[in-house]
């Protein structure tokens, strides 16, 4: 019994009201700063508002905890490369030629020993963590807090051709079949001898790889039924039809945008012209 | 003036494209408005092309050859697109899975309306009623993967019905449910139909539910209609029936079997209100006797070879699917295993092959608590046939299926060899060893999958609903295959809700409900627990029904076949009235 | 089904009155196809921290889904696969989500591109131009920009390099000869060359915007000559066995095949 749906926030609050184009535009202002910025403070702030915005508009801790579980081990990599590696690029960017070490491995380890790590190749380290959060989490915020089908809808005003809108419904409606498929069929292979318990990587690597054959092949000939079912709900693809979820952009959508379209220019400007929000210590 | 007739085919054949005949030969048939006619033939007979071509679907998106012509409340389904025929004609199809397009209840009732262009008010006002119509009031917002079959299969139907269209046409809308959901849908049907003067066509196997409901009959065969007539001629016309691979409702099996005994019956009876009457009626005027039947009841004295005990199961969610389940299978017993759909059949035999733990309690297999095995190494022991063939299909030729679990399981090559040859043998298979088993139609797929476990050589084989989705041949030729092994000495267990499919193979009954063990008895007994039965949304066989009404009045034994009721009833004498 | 005598009812002509394609793709065809790849993007792999992250299944499957689409419609497939997995499965989706979707559009597109006739002839030098224009952006700024030496440089970025070459070379028309061959073993080898390249040029797509957030040093370029080729040997192999499952599955159930099919 694998049931998964969209994890939906059960809370009410500004992030739900909002219309999907705002969110949208929230993601790409965020793509953006995340890009734009090398400052690790600047982007730390910026994960830190795109964190506390996911929590306040309710977007199950579980999710998030899974997300940055996940990606944990990227996030340490980043800072101990970094830390002990970036120099050359550090000293560009800050224009100094000599980094504040931290602490230097025994020289006696074998091949590490006497490596260096450096306070300013950890800050750049912790920079491109805090990016990639923030454009890690900006994600859940925008689509956790949007009912599917105001999604389409919002879709559909913004001028995605509806098919593309349709798709995309559909594929959330049929991707839980298609993972509890999954799983009945590793179990169907089991109850054939497959050992999976005692098994490499390399092999189960295989054995996946079998398992989506069925899969696809399943799916691609139930398409086929799909086909006719949709033809026989009237469905011909035209987006001249009728909506029954409706949207519409209310005032605090247009301040929203305006709000983050200026400050998108002035992020910009300020980078551009005076250098802020590029690669800085304080020390 | 509006005609009385909805649908009219004249002089209809239709050849898809690649393919060598007729899908539909020369079909003449007038459907009329209000009624509900049920369309019934073997597998490959077409009666989905029939439904297709209601709608337009067969030949608009298939292509191919067609000829004659369809008219549906006037207008011609080669000329009008299928999304404009859709105003008069609702389709529902057998999966529930595919056939729910939206990511929502009240969407998907939603979804046709916005094609059809309904204004907004509208749509929003229809959701409601037409959901309380088929009581799924209260789920609008729920995803499709959170409702039981059968209401998936109600949202379809009610998702149909949104449009308000004047004909229904449901293919196979039932052969999934359990036999309370398929009553349910039928009974859903009839309502309708009443209530809103709607034409019902319908096709499928269940032959009980046909004779009560339908108003007409149409048998189709390779293609062409061989007959169209009420309930009562189609389903007494037994040699036709025979022919073409379908089953009589038990009660008019039973009459037929009566009146072969030289019984005087003046009609034979096709729904079971009639044939109690009928039986009572006979009662008056015939002597009964108790007919011999064979022994049941007797305990194997054999080792146990599967048990469990205690046995609880949750699933991480909470729901609760194992209830304190205490069961025994000793070696060589055939058990039916039987429950509504989710009474916890399946979760209980994915314990035996641990492929489920329990949460309380213990399984045991050959006295070893299944937990200790692992699944690959129960599964050479335990074979587990499971309901979808096409989930169980992994590579590229039948021989190479068949090899898959010995190779896993580390056999020489001249040990799988042989096993090959043996099972291709014992499943008739040989001559498609080297075909890729996608290409071979739905029945010998299973018999593949069949084969594929017994080269394992498994002392226990699960047939999980093997019968589902089958038509009374196919039902049956597996059951067979499931007889032979048990007679080879293997424990056979069977899951099913098919009831009356059973009484020939099974010898002691199971029965489950909300995760308990409601019963566990020998089949007779089981069968005659008719309030129990209910209680899992199982409904007994006619025979049994009519075997009670006999036992009324005459001690008689438990019986379960329209044969054994038959026998009842004694020839009559020469020269008596 | 009756063969004997012809039927009685006067034929018809039938006209197509449907209209729910993409580029000759029907429309259920891509929807099952991009819940493939949602449901597969559950199913972790393995770590890569070069490209970022784990990969999950689904990446074994978007060469496939071009080929098998078309390069339209296959990209619309796998771009909407991977972004609802992006969503749903977020410990998957790697450091920059977005680029993985990216990802998919071009390696389904790239796929699609691969082709033998007079029509869509050309379709392959914006992928190709596409994936010179990230190496010299990749590789340049990380000779020029971050001091990484030329060696290893160019050992690390062999995949990509040898990747771009295949796909320049009439190799590209080989390899799809090979894939619509009848024989097994020329579509294994097919696939096995097809899926190898058709990653190496997305990598290196995915790469250059990568880098270019994350400047990793040299010493991580090192550490990636052996890893990058590896992974991209399992992709290779698991490319092999579904897709030779699938394009034979798919010819034994003669499902009708999209307008702009490779295999």
């Amino acid at each position: 019994m694998t049931t998964y749906k969209f994890q939906t926030v059960e809370r009410d609050s500004v992030f739900t009201r909002l219309d999907f184009r705002s969110k949208i535009l929230i993601m790409i202002v965020v793509t953006l700063l995340a890009f734009l910025w090398e400052d690790p403070i600047y982007e730390a702030v910026l994960a830190v508002l795109v964190l506390g915005a996911c929590l306040a508009a309710g977007v199950k801790r579980g999710y998030i905890t899974l997300l940055l579980a996940g990606m944990s081990p990227f996030y340490l990599f980043m800072l101990l490369t970094h830390a002990f590696f970036n120099v050359a690029q550090a000293e560009r960017l800050l224009a100094v030629s000599n980094l504040h070490p931290i602490f230097t491995l025994p020289a006696d380890l074998w091949l590490i020993g006497g490596l260096e790590a450096t306070w300013e190749g950890f800050l750049y380290g912790a920079n491109v963590m805090f990016k990639t959060m923030s454009l890690t989490l900006v994600i859940p915020l925008a689509i956790f807090t949007t009912d599917v089908d105001e999604m389409i809808s919002s879709m559909v005003h913004a001028r995605v051709p509806y098919k593309l809108a349709f798709i995309f419904s559909s594929t959330f409606r049929f991707s839980p079949l298609l993972w509890s498929e999954f799983n009945k069929i590793v179990a169907a292979q089991r109850l054939r001898g497959m050992a999976l318990e005692s098994m490499g990587l390399m092999k189960r690597v295989r054995v996946y790889a079998r398992v989506v054959v069925p899969l696809i092949l399943s799916a691609l000939v139930r398409s086929q039924q799909l086909e006719v079912v949709l033809q026989s709900k009237a469905f011909n693809g035209d987006a001249d039809r009728t909506y029954f979820h409706e949207v519409q952009m209310e005032i605090v959508d247009y301040f929203l945008i305006s709000i983050l379209f200026l400050f998108s220019i002035a992020a910009i400007y300020l980078r551009v012209q005076f250098g802020w929000g590029k690669f800085s210590v304080w020390f | 003036m509006v005609s009385k007739k909805i649908a009219v085919l004249k002089e209809v054949s239709y050849q898809y494209p690649r393919s060598e005949g007729y899908a539909l030969k020369d079909i003449n048939l007038s459907i009329e408005r209000g009624e509900f006619l049920a369309v019934i033939g073997a597998t490959g007979a077409g009666k989905t092309t029939l439904c297709l071509s209601l709608n337009g679907v067969v030949p608009q998106f298939f292509g191919g050859r067609f000829f004659g012509s369809i008219e549906i409340g006037g207008e011609d389904t080669i000329d009008v697109p299928t999304s404009q025929l859709a105003v008069q004609v609702g389709e529902v199809f057998e999966d529930p899975e595919t056939q729910i397009v939206a990511a929502s209840v009240e969407n998907e009732i939603a979804f046709i309306l916005e094609n059809l262009k309904t204004p907004r008010d509208e749509i929003v006002a229809r959701i409601p009623e037409i959901l309380d119509a088929v009581r799924l009031k209260g789920l609008e917002k729920k995803h499709p993967h959170e409702l039981s079959l059968g209401q998936k299969q109600r949202l379809a139907i009610a998702a149909a019905l949104a449009a308000r269209p004047k004909l229904l046409v449901l293919d196979e809308p039932t052969s999934q449910l359990d036999p309370y959901g398929v009553r349910e849908t039928f009974q859903l049907l009839k309502d309708f139909q009443a209530a809103y003067n709607l034409t019902v066509v319908m096709t499928g196997h269940a032959a009980e539910e046909i004779a009560e409901y339908a108003d007409r009959v149409a048998l189709l065969s390779e293609g062409q209609l061989k007959a169209v007539g009420s309930p009562q001629e189609i389903y007494t016309s037994f040699s036709l029936l025979k022919d073409n691979a379908l089953r009589p409702p038990q009660v008019a099996d039973t009459f037929q079997r009566i009146r072969q005994r030289s019984v005087e019956v003046i009609q034979t009876p096709v729904c079971l209100q009639d044939g109690i009457e009928a039986i009572r009626d006979l009662q008056t005027r015939v002597n009964i006797c108790s007919p011999k039947i064979s022994s049941q009841g007797e305990v194997l004295q054999t080792e146990t070879i599967l048990e469990t005990e205690n046995l609880f199961f949750n699933y991480p969610d909470g729901t609760i699917a194992l209830k304190d389940v205490n069961l025994t299978v000793k070696k060589g017993e055939y058990i039916a295993l039987m429950g509504e759909n989710g009474a916890g059949k399946s979760t209980l035999a994915k314990h035996f092959l641990n492929l489920l733990q329990p949460s309380r309690g213990d399984v045991r297999f050959a006295g070893k608590p299944t937990r200790e095995f692992q699944v690959s190494q129960l599964a050479s022991r335990i074979g587990y046939v499971a309901q979808n063939p096409d989930q169980q299909i992994f590579t590229t030729s039948v021989e190479e299926e068949v090899s898959f679990a010995l190779r896993n399981l580390g056999y020489s090559s001249t040990e799988i060899s042989v096993r090959i040859e043996e099972s291709l043998t014992e499943m008739g298979l040989l001559q498609v060893r080297d075909v890729h088993p996608l290409s071979l139609p739905k029945g010998d797929r299973a018999r593949v999958v069949i084969a594929a476990i017994l080269a394992m050589h498994p002392e226990v084989v699960i047939f999980d609903e093997p019968t589902t989705g089958q038509d009374d041949l196919g039902a049956q030729a597996i059951l067979k295959v499931s007889l032979r092994l048990h007679q080879q000495g293997k424990t056979i267990i069977v899951i099913t809700h098919h009831l009356h499919l059973m009484p020939d193979y099974a010898r002691r009954a199971v029965v489950m409900g909300r995760g308990r063990i409601l019963l566990d008895t020998d089949i007779r007994t089981a069968y005659h627990q008719v309030d129990l039965l209910k209680k899992t949304y199982l409904h007994p066989p006619q025979a049994v029904l009519l075997a009670q009404e006999i036992a009324s009045q005459t001690p008689i034994p438990k019986l379960l076949t329209p044969a054994e009721v038959a026998a009842c009833f004694k020839p009559r004498v020469r020269g008596r009235a | 089904m009756t063969n004997a005598t012809p039927p009685k009812g006067s034929e018809r002509n039938i006209r197509s009155l449907s209209s729910t394609h993409i580029d000759g793709a029907p429309m259920a065809y891509i929807i099952a196809l991009a819940a493939v790849v949602t449901a597969l993007s559950f199913i972790p792999f393995s770590f890569i921290l070069g490209s970022g992250g784990s990969f999950p299944l689904s990446q074994g499957v978007l060469g496939l889904v071009g080929w098998v689409l078309g390069p339209v419609a296959g990209a619309v497939s796998s771009g909407i696969g991977s972004l609802l997995g992006v969503f749903l499965a977020p410990h998957t989706a790697g450091p920059l989500p977005l680029m993985r979707v990216v990802g998919s559009v071009y390696a389904s597109f790239a796929a699609g591109a691969m082709v033998l006739g007079q029509k869509r002839r050309y379709w392959w030098i914006p992928v190709a131009v596409y994936a010179m224009l990230s190496f010299a952006y990749f590789v340049g700024r990380a000779i020029l920009l971050n001091g990484v030496g030329v060696g290893i440089a160019f050992a690390a970025t062999f995949v990509d390099w040898s990747a771009i070459v295949l796909f320049i070379l009439p190799t590209r028309k080989l390899i799809t000869g090979w894939l619509r061959s009848s024989k097994l073993p020329q579509v294994m080898l097919g696939l096995a060359l097809g899926t190898w390249m058709i990653y190496g040029i997305t990598h290196v797509c995915q790469s250059a915007v990568i880098y270019h957030l994350q400047n990793y040093p040299e010493e991580v370029w090192a550490t990636l000559i052996p890893i990058i080729p590896f992974e991209n040997l399992v992709r290779a192999a698991v490319g092999v066995v579904i897709g030779s499952g699938v394009i034979t599955g798919l010819r034994a159930v003669g499902l009708i095949k999209p307008e702009h099919a490779v295999f």
